[in-house]
């Protein structure tokens, strides 16, 4: 009998070994093991922040979808046919609240910003050299503001969340804050940006002082317009366009002299030209870290492409012959016989973007794709300097314009030329120069809602092109994953 | 003691030579070699003998109920031998006598005088003043001069120079040796009894025609006898036989002692057929569990679902307990090799699993080896299988006419010129789906051998398995060994080491592909492409259709995993004293998988390869004591204590190579490539637990289970690591009341009823930890063009407060056997409530989006279950054996997700042309329903206006406006299906004539939809350009205005989710027939030979569109099994085999 209790006390002795149950965490990068609190741990979060930007046909920038959320404009449309359902809605202004178009912009906006936020709460306390945190956190404030300022743009109302890098169920109720609020926010942001990054970059696909600065005058320019409606916003963004452009070799900012330079073809790479502003850059054999918008998505079905997206009719028809119109459509390719056909006898009918055409045959590629070139800066100036003095005829803002203006024709872009420049510049005519120049740039749609010019391209449609379905729409409905787990927004 | 294994597994897990150490370990387990615990087929054998021998030995005087207390006899014999009143005797009633006429004088004279009396009454009277002894089994009568409790088994007739001697074994299904077997001259009370060793010897008297062989809770046996002088008997189990004896949790009982729901598959019922893995066994032939083959590839992964799905995150597949190891990978275990499978389903049964038991219990034991000369079996089969269906795609004239007519009504220029046409139409085309199938063959070889002493036994047994998929370069193949050895150390110390070592190679056999995968593309690629240029270079790209890749490159991509496992237990059962044992089990399981991964993609002449390595490690030690005891022969107490240890572990790197330089070297050179991208982690999870059971029956009529277990683990936080299962169940057999022991034809009636919860961990390691993604994917960018840099952000959030998902289960049924057991039904009523339920709660994008483990829901299965067998005929020649078993699911569904209205989750089935996620989770409705807009078919003419409003035009698809904005949004999704069937039905029937075995089976499944995405891929036009299947033929127009498919229209736009494209799944398949002719025993004299044909799915009734209602393409993690993408069918199977025992 004493044996056998001697073996029952061992079997039931309890394991008091609490180690044995404790859950091994030592391959994982956890929040608890303090991420963040090191200039290695921020730089790596930096990286993590940017990422959502260029997720191909997940998340960011860095796929066709750019191009359909801003098809309402007059620059761009898609397929009749085809597999493009998805697409001709936003060219069509009855867009679904379950878009993958959508979805793919706003999921990269508020996976940045939730990225920058950690950072922004973390960096301070960190250890490292002062100089890198520092910058690293002026790109965080500058990741945050511009992801808003998309998302203020297409979506209008919209959360805004400064503190997403914690789980909080209260965040789950939140309510949309209204435009002006965003803006606010995008306008602070961005200063911080300003005051504590380098003024050159650090690498190609990071912002520096000089971007925050552009991109800052760009939102006053927007705030000058619908829906925010203030045109005091004109003069501040003269003034900090001015900055920009005053300062370009500090920032490493300059015009390419050559507008064809500006696009990586076969024959020649265009990355991390000194027009780059802000651009996204890319891996590129690895289809996680890859430039999706060019090759395939802008070809055409002869040429094996896509489809996904090309020029409307009326915009081509009226964009002014020459360079700059000869570098950005592709008007006649051939066909799978070998056939040269014209962009009329296409399947399509349509006219294709070059620019986008990349250097390879592929859907995927590691170019870069600029989202600012400082082109814009030029054109930012010359109509808030225009709209800000109501001066059509203000010298600095013509020769800003007419710099853009004269490499688009092929001319010097530095030496004035009578026979090219503009002697008076209206806010439209800006407007008009701007969309040739950005043409399929991720620009046009945000000048017509800003200057409410929206209907006016439509009227002029040409039949051939996609039709509105009922009243033009500025906004995109917010993507049902969200309004479907927060009722309040 | 108990934690010894722990600690040396601690050890181990500090130390990097990790697998040295373990095999260390083993390698100390394996000199334990002799040391081995008694298997379960001498348990049973044992059980029956001490049956037997309690049975006989309680009283010289007969104290059995049944026969004896109710035949009565009456004799009026005057001066008669004794011989002429035992004739009486047995003239008047069943009762025969077994004697030795060397003790027995049958020749003494009585005289006798009984009215009516019963023969208990009557054999004191008869053998009065004489040494014989006698006792009444049932109706037999033995008579010795020995004394019985030493000599029952020696109990033999004399022998007679005028007889002839008759010897031979006697053995069960599995070639065990049964003692104690009454073998009776048939007519007459001539017998024998055989030996522990099964064998018996009888002399018969000249003319006898047969021998008749019965044994408590087998199935009598007639043999006739011929010019034979040896008649070796295989007797197979009553359907209820009272020593059938069932392995429950961590012990073993006797079926009749269950209160609780448990299926045991017998041998018999697949024996004939050609199954290689153990979903194929449980597949149909088990009442409540729902095998669906989701993968028809060789090899190929099935959904097994016992009384439902209850989890929504976690897994919910059975947990596997094999040879004692729990979470045993069933696919480690060749059919062949099982000694038992039984299948826990209800609470009582699965409690003592605790925290893993809520989806079911299959517990599966493999053979041991009998002592005896060594015996020998050899199996060989040959298999050649073809696709059983292909879809309906246009030829190309047909479809080169369809684009321009689409072309036309889209107002751009036509594809084709009509000289084009013509030629198509002329000449034909590519037939995708030709191109990618073809017949697959295979061959499976087998050789088991078995044998022993009296204290050591072995069964050895070595499998290879080779068979080529339908779909080109699928195929699948395996190798196992497996030593089971028994060693009886001593009396009281017995030992056993189960030991298996398989390798299996699998290549493109997952199956269940989205709509990327070769069967799909092989749909939607243009039959006006060729599939080869003129120098036979695979073409690259479809100009019309398709934009993805050529589906003959797509299966010649490789997704080869080959995988190594070692599994090894064992222990040692020690009696302390008598009715008291100590099991020190032990498990360790060792398996490496490596995964080869090859992509041309010849399109962006970026080939990728990559190559993973898991190496997973568990150690177990189960230590169980257990207490048996009867009390006053009419209370039957069994204890059952003990606990248990788990350690899992899981080590695995990847590399990935693009763009390969060579991609012919494809994944066995990863340095000639542009990017490569590592991954490695490390895991671990650990288990503690207390188990204990109190079984007690009174009078074998009143029976009461109740079990517990605490578990802790690791994968938990502080209070909520430990939790308790309680289970209870109550049995009453009715058919030993006295109310009903008359009634003759009804041999068991049993009421059961259980109630008790059990847990589901549902979460992997860290659910309860924020961790950061790190991977090149989500987390890695590039600064610098062709640079990729890594990164982290966040991840999912991490919930402290995470605890197990318990499931509560109730449930009620009977038993019942009737006409000498030939015909049973068993019954199950069950309601399972699963509570705390861990939900991945799908996060809003702007808080950084992602998903968060709660607690917050309940889902709710019951169903009633059915399981009816009957032996409809039974002669000598001629056998009828049939089996049905019903599931029907009363409700599935979602009880609550918390505050949520609802959670949508996405499969991934429909890749990128589906833009919400296609299931959904609703309080009210089944797990996963499908998520959609309701198409309410063709705008007609006379609805024009309103079509207008929607932008859709006469001839369009018109879908159901929820909101009724006019659009067709997010707010218009509804649910649009399920699928999870409704009906399970299992039918097998077993016909046996002379030699011949005639085996048909056939499973139905209903009440369920399928999703089908190849058929919306033909009829979209999203990834593919052009529509592809024969249906576009018949369009909507306005002179065919019942037409269901819409016409061609720059507004058309079919949505693929909709109901346009969810079909009923309901299906009828003969899923086995096979026919097998064993030899007579005069073609073979060295051995039993016996020869087999089978089909398998060679028959399927079903209005299901696709290839296989039962494949689906389970991509995501879910539960969801309605989707079909291009999953990999089932094919049409011929087998043909032979097999060898000697």
């Amino acid at each position: 009998m004493k044996k056998i209790s001697y073996i029952l006390i061992l079997l039931l002795v309890a394991s008091s070994c609490t180690e044995f149950y404790e859950e091994d965490l030592s391959s994982l990068i956890t929040s608890e093991s303090g991420a963040l609190t090191s200039e290695t741990g921020l730089t790596a979060a930096l990286a993590g922040s940017y990422k959502p930007y260029g997720w191909a046909f997940n998340m960011g920038f860095s796929n066709g979808s750019t191009m359909t959320v801003l098809s309402g404009s007059d620059d761009i449309t898609t397929h009749h046919g085809s597999n493009k359902e998805a697409q001709r809605e936003f060219d069509r202004f009855k867009v679904s609240n379950v878009s993958k178009h959508s979805d793919r912009i706003w999921r990269g906006c508020y996976k940045a910003t939730q990225g920058a936020n950690n950072i922004l709460a973390n960096y301070e306390n960190a250890t490292g050299n002062p100089e890198v945190i520092n910058q690293i956190a002026g790109e965080a404030y500058f990741l945050r503001a511009y992801s808003y300022f998309w998302i203020v743009r297409l979506w209008g109302e919209a959360p805004l969340v400064l503190n997403s890098h914690i789980y909080d169920e209260e965040l789950l109720t939140i309510n949309s804050s209204p435009e002006a609020d965003i803006y606010a926010q995008i306008v602070a942001d961005l200063k911080m940006a300003e005051s504590l990054m380098a003024n050159k970059k650090v690498k190609p696909g990071r912002a520096c002082k000089g971007t925050a600065s552009a991109v800052l005058a760009e939102v006053y320019l927007t705030m000058a317009g619908w829906p925010i409606n203030d045109a005091s916003y004109y003069a501040k963004a003269a003034a900090k366009a001015k900055e920009v452009i005053d300062n370009k070799d500090t920032y490493g900012f300059d015009l390419v002299p050559n507008f064809a330079d500006l696009w990586t073809s076969p024959t020649y790479n265009a990355d991390n030209n000194k027009e780059e502003v802000f651009a996204l850059n890319f891996a590129g054999r690895d289809g996680r870290n890859a430039n999706a918008i060019v090759g395939k998505c802008a070809r055409p079905g002869e040429m094996n492409g896509w489809d996904d997206f090309f020029c409307e009719l009326t915009f081509f028809n009226e964009f002014p012959a020459g360079t700059r119109k000869d570098v950005t459509y592709l008007t006649s390719w051939p066909r799978g016989d070998g056939v040269i056909i014209s962009w009329q006898q296409s399947a399509t009918a349509h006219p294709y973007y070059k620019k986008f055409f990349g250097n390879e045959w592929s859907q995927i590629s590691a170019i870069s794709l600029p989202l600012e070139r400082f082109a814009e800066t030029y054109m930012v100036y010359a109509e808030a300097q225009v709209m800000a003095t109501g001066n059509t005829s203000d010298p600095e803002a013509l020769e800003a314009f007419n710099k853009i203006k004269r490499r688009g024709e092929g001319v010097p872009l530095n030496t004035p030329n009578a026979a090219v420049d503009a002697t008076s510049i209206t806010q439209h005519d800006i407007i008009t120069e701007k969309g040739w120049e950005f043409a399929g740039e991720f620009c046009r749609w945000f000048d017509l809602v800003r200057l409410q010019m929206v209907q006016e391209v439509v009227d002029k449609k040409d039949p051939d092109d996609l039709q509105p379905i009922g009243p033009v729409v500025y906004y995109l409905p917010i993507p049902f994953s969200e309004t479907s787990v927060n009722t309040n927004l | 003691m108990n934690r010894l294994p722990v600690c040396i597994a601690k050890l181990l897990f500090k130390n990097n030579n990790l697998i040295l150490k373990l095999f260390k370990v083993m390698e100390i387990f394996f000199n334990l070699w002799m040391l081995l615990h008694p298997t379960l087929k001498k348990l049973i054998m044992e059980l029956k003998i001490v049956f037997f021998l309690i049975v006989v030995s309680v009283s010289n005087v007969l104290a059995i109920p049944a026969y004896s207390q109710v035949a009565k006899v009456s004799l009026d014999m005057e001066n008669k031998s004794l011989e002429q009143v035992m004739d009486e005797i047995e003239k008047q009633s069943e009762f025969y006598f077994i004697l030795n006429q060397k003790q027995i004088d049958v020749n003494r004279i009585v005289s006798i005088q009984d009215d009516n009396k019963l023969i208990t009454d009557i054999l004191p009277e008869l053998f009065k003043g004489t040494n014989v002894n006698y006792v009444v089994l049932d109706r037999q009568i033995l008579l010795t001069t020995d004394p019985l409790e030493n000599n029952l088994l020696a109990i033999a007739s004399g022998t007679d120079a005028q007889q002839k001697q008759i010897t031979g074994t006697v053995t069960d299904n599995n070639g065990t040796p049964l003692p104690g077997v009454n073998v009776v001259v048939t007519g007459t009370t001539v017998g024998a009894i055989t030996d522990i060793n099964g064998k018996y010897s009888i002399e018969v008297p000249q003319g006898s025609k047969s021998l008749t062989f019965s044994f408590i809770g087998m199935e009598p046996q007639e043999v006739s006898i011929g010019t034979m002088t040896q008649i070796d008997v295989t007797m197979t189990e009553s359907a209820i036989g009272l020593g059938e004896v069932v392995v429950i949790g961590y012990g073993t009982a006797r079926k009749i002692d269950l209160t609780g729901s448990i299926t045991a598959v017998k041998q018999d019922e697949y024996r004939n057929q050609p199954v290689n893995r153990v979903d194929q066994i449980l597949q149909g032939r088990s009442a409540g569990v729902n095998i669906m083959n989701s993968s028809g590839a060789p090899g190929g992964t099935s959904i097994i679902r016992i009384r439902g799905a209850n989890s929504i995150t976690g897994n919910n597949d059975p947990l596997f307990v094999i040879d004692g190891l729990v979470g045993a990978d069933f696919r480690d275990v060749n059919p062949s090799n099982i000694e038992t499978i039984q299948v826990l389903k209800d609470a009582s049964s699965t409690a003592i699993y605790g925290s893993r038991g809520a989806n079911g219990v299959v517990l599966i034991t493999t053979k041991s080896g009998v002592s005896g000369k060594p015996k020998f079996s050899f199996t060989s089969r040959f298999i050649t299988s073809k696709v059983a269906k292909l879809s309906n795609i246009m030829d190309a004239g047909n479809f080169a006419q369809t684009v321009n007519d689409r072309a036309d009504a889209l107002g751009y220029a036509p594809r084709f010129t009509d000289a084009q046409v013509e030629d198509f139409i002329k000449n034909g085309g590519t037939d995708w789906q030709n191109e990618v199938v073809r017949t697959g063959n295979g061959q499976e070889h087998q050789l088991d051998y078995s044998g022993g002493t009296e204290n050591v036994t072995y069964f050895i047994s070595g499998n290879y398995f080779d068979q080529d998929g339908i779909l080109i370069n699928s195929y699948y193949n395996k190798y196992s060994i497996r030593s089971n050895i028994d060693a009886k150390i001593s009396d009281k110390l017995k030992a056993t080491l189960k030991a298996s070592f398989t390798r299996r190679t699998n290549n493109n056999t997952s199956g269940n592909y989205n709509i990327y995968g070769p069967l799909s593309q092989s749909t939607i690629w243009s039959p006006t492409t060729p599939a080869y240029d003129e120098f036979g270079v695979l073409t690259v790209r479809d100009p019309i259709c398709s934009i993805n890749a050529n589906p003959i490159e797509l299966a010649l991509n490789d997704a080869i995993s080959e995988n190594n496992a070692f599994n090894a237990s064992g222990g040692f059962v020690y009696q302390i004293i008598e009715g008291l044992t100590l099991d020190l089990g032990f498990g360790a399981s060792h398996s490496s998988t490596q995964r080869k991964n090859f992509r041309l993609n010849a399109q962006e002449k970026q080939s990728s390869a990559s190559r993973a390595s898991t190496e997973q490690i568990f150690l177990q030690s189960t230590n169980i004591l257990t207490y048996t005891k009867t009390f006053n022969d009419i209370h039957k107490l069994s204890l059952t204590g003990g606990v248990e240890y788990q350690i899992q572990q899981r080590d695995y790197f990847s590399v990935d190579a693009t763009a390969l330089k060579f991609p012919e070297l494809k994944y066995d050179n990863l340095t000639l490539c542009s990017t490569t991208i590592a991954n490695a982690s490390n895991t671990k999870s650990t288990i503690g637990s207390y188990v204990g059971r109190i079984s007690y029956s009174l009078m074998d009529r009143y029976l009461v289970t109740g079990s517990v277990r605490n578990d802790r683990s690791s994968k938990f936080r502080g209070d909520n690591q430990k939790s308790t299962f309680p289970a209870i169940g109550l049995g009453w057999r009715i058919s030993k009341e006295a109310f009903l022991r008359d009634i003759d034809f009804l041999d068991n009636l049993k009421l059961r009823a259980s109630w008790g919860q059990t847990g589901s961990q549902a979460i992997d390691v860290y659910g309860t930890v924020s961790t950061y993604n790190t991977d090149a994917g989500n987390a890695g960018v590039a600064f610098e063009n062709g640079l990729l840099t890594s990164g982290i952000n966040l991840g999912n959030p991490g919930n402290t407060a995470l605890k197990w998902e318990t499931t509560t289960q109730s449930n009620v049924g009977f038993d019942i056997a009737v006409l000498k057991n030939r015909i049973s039904l068993e019954a199950d009523y069950f309601v399972k409530n699963t509570r705390d339920l861990l939900l991945l709660e799908p996060l809003p994008r702007y808080v950084g989006g992602g998903n968060i483990y709660k607690n917050i829901g309940e889902v709710m299965n019951s169903g009633f279950e059915f399981s009816l067998r009957g032996l409809i005929l039974d002669n000598s020649n001629f056998s009828w054996d049939v089996g049905l078993n019903v599931s029907l699911v009363k409700e599935n569904k979602v009880v609550s997700i918390g505050s949520r209205e609802f959670i949508t989750v996405k499969q991934g089935a429909g890749g990128g042309i589906v833009s919400f996620a296609e299931t959904i989770l609703m309080p009210g409705y089944s797990l996963f329903s499908y998520y959609g807009y309701k198409c309410l078919g063709i705008w007609q003419v006379n609805e024009a206006t309103e079509a207008a409003l929607y932008g859709n035009v006469p001839g369009d698809y018109k879908y159901e406006d929820l909101n009724g904005d006019y659009g067709i949004t997010g707010a218009d999704l509804q649910i649009i299906g399920s699928g999870i069937p409704t009906k399970i039905i299992g039918f097998n029937s077993t016909m046996s004539y002379k030699g011949f075995t005639l085996n048909t089976f056939f499973q139905s499944m209903l009440g369920f939809d399928k999703w089908n995405f190849v058929y919306a891929q033909s009829m979209t036009a999203m990834d593919a350009r052009e529509y592809t299947n024969a249906d576009i033929m018949t369009r909507w127009s306005p002179e065919h205005p019942d037409r269901m498919v819409a016409a061609f229209s720059p507004t058309r736009r079919p949505q693929i989710q909709s109901s346009l494209f969810v079909e009923s799944g309901n299906f009828l398949r003969l899923k086995n027939i096979s026919l097998q002719y064993n030899l007579p025993n005069n073609i073979l004299k060295w051995a039993d030979a016996s020869i087999q044909i089978s089909g398998q799915n060679i028959w399927t009734l079903t209005k299901y569109k696709g290839l296989d209602p039962e494949a689906s393409s389970n991509v995501g993690d879910s539960d969801s099994r309605g989707p079909d993408a291009g999953a990999y069918p089932n094919s049409k199977s011929w087998t043909f085999g032979i097999n060898l025992t000697f």
